[in-house]
């Protein structure tokens, strides 16, 4: 009874551990886009739409970094890290297309090449997507390990 | 007890490390580049163009010249790199009159600089597409491109079109009824009023050859008037002709046509046929 209660405590201290770490890490990041908005106003004002595309990115982000973090130490962890990955290169990959940004103004029209930048962010999304899958297949394999090892 | 160094790892825990090292190389990249970006970004609002008063000069060559400056202020984190500025003048139809580039290497961070801009228009080829440019205000098409490379890692380009007012430099230009007059026993003065006005940028000087002939398209006699009329005025003269006295000339004199010739240095046009009578 008293293990049960321990255990009971234990699982209310962890899952309570987990909620504050995801809300942490969620306020950081926003804290992040908060400091970084600002220096990326000129850019915004450029472009209609982009701020709302921009705060709708972060907040699926947060949302799926959240959800990863609150099921920590389960396989659902990674499945919602590479969500979150897989997210990531989607809205690069839809928002930016072949790499070359235009937008008009008046009889003003502005084309930026993102090509180099698009293509580290590209790589660096993969490299994140590539950890969050090795991490599942090191979860799978730690967790097959320990079964193995209870059997008699 | 002291442990030693090397510790077998758990089988389980071996993967942790490269994972977690790819963890931390990928997140400083990220930091790196959002810090890039955001730089980048930042600097944009430290950068201003800006335009100054444009000059007109007039080659002997009968070529004008537009010098436009253009000052940058690059107050930024990053220098700008193969700045170009290309403009291309075209008429109504579409047709290209000029095209003239500025190319600058690099504009360094925290540096001013100006950059001037030098359009050539060519008289000649302009009245190749046609006399309304000499007598008719019109509108040029300017394509302006404007392109650099930022940070030495985002190119980027800027394009606009206007239209530019083209000044006729003999606008509404006109010759009135000839006034006749008796000079002596043998020839007759004729006074012929010509006015235009010079919308041009630049001032007209040089002379207008005319010449006056009858009904028949016989030759009556021929002036020649010196100009001098600076930009944006107009000028209003009488051009002076001598005919022969006799009562044949004067009565095929009471029409016919003028044929006018412009040397202004810059062009020479002409005949420009003006009916009279």
């Amino acid at each position: 009874m008293a293990e049960q209660q321990k255990k009971s405590k234990n699982l209310v201290k962890d899952v309570s551990f987990r909620v504050v770490k995801a809300t942490v890490k969620a306020i950081l990041v926003y804290l992040l886009y908060f400091l970084v908005a600002p220096m990326l106003a000129p850019l915004f004002s450029l472009v209609p739409g982009f701020m709302e595309s921009i705060e709708a990115f972060i907040a699926v982000y947060i949302v799926l970094m959240i959800l990863s973090d609150i099921t920590a130490k389960t396989v659902f962890q990674y499945f919602f890290s590479t969500a979150r990955a897989l997210f990531f290169m989607g809205y690069l990959l839809l928002s930016m297309g072949d790499g070359m940004f235009s937008t008009s103004y008046e009889n003003f029209s502005l084309t930026v090449n993102l090509t180099l930048f698009y293509t580290i962010a590209v790589t660096l999304s993969l490299l994140g997507f590539a950890r969050t899958i090795l991490q599942a297949i090191n979860f799978m394999h730690e967790k097959a390990e320990a079964n193995s090892n209870l059997q008699p | 007890m002291k442990k030693p160094l090397l510790i077998a790892l758990k089988e389980g825990t071996a993967m942790n490390v490269p994972i977690r090292m790819l963890g931390i190389a990928t997140s400083i990249f990220w930091v790196l580049l959002v810090a890039f970006i955001a730089l980048a970004a930042y600097s944009v609002k430290d950068l201003s163009f800006d335009f100054g008063e444009p000059e007109f000069a007039v080659a002997p060559d009968g070529e004008l010249t537009l010098s436009l400056p253009l000052y940058v202020d690059n107050r930024g984190y990053y220098s700008l790199k193969e700045f170009h500025l290309s403009t291309v003048f075209s008429d109504a139809e579409g047709a290209e009159i000029s095209r003239d580039s500025t190319f600058v290497p690099v504009i360094p961070h925290g540096e001013s600089v100006t950059i001037v801009h030098n359009v050539t228009l060519s008289m000649v080829s302009l009245l190749e597409k046609g006399e309304q440019y000499l007598f008719n205000d019109n509108d040029l098409n300017v394509s302006v491109t404007a392109g650099l490379n930022f940070a030495e890692l985002l190119p980027a380009e800027i394009s606009t079109n206007f239209t530019f007012p083209w000044g006729a430099p003999f606008y509404n230009f006109v010759l009135g009824e000839p006034a006749y007059g008796q000079f002596d026993s043998a020839q007759v003065a004729v006074a012929v009023p010509m006015s235009f006005e010079n919308h041009a940028v630049f001032d007209i000087a040089g002379n207008i050859r005319i010449e006056l002939y009858d009904s028949a398209g016989s030759l009556l006699s021929e002036s020649q008037t010196i100009v001098y009329v600076p930009q944006h005025s107009a000028y209003n003269g009488d051009v002076e002709f001598y005919v022969p006295l006799s009562a044949a000339s004067l009565s095929a004199a009471q029409n016919g046509h003028f044929n006018v010739y412009f040397d202004i240095g810059l062009v020479e046009y002409g005949p420009l046929v003006i009916q009279y009578g």
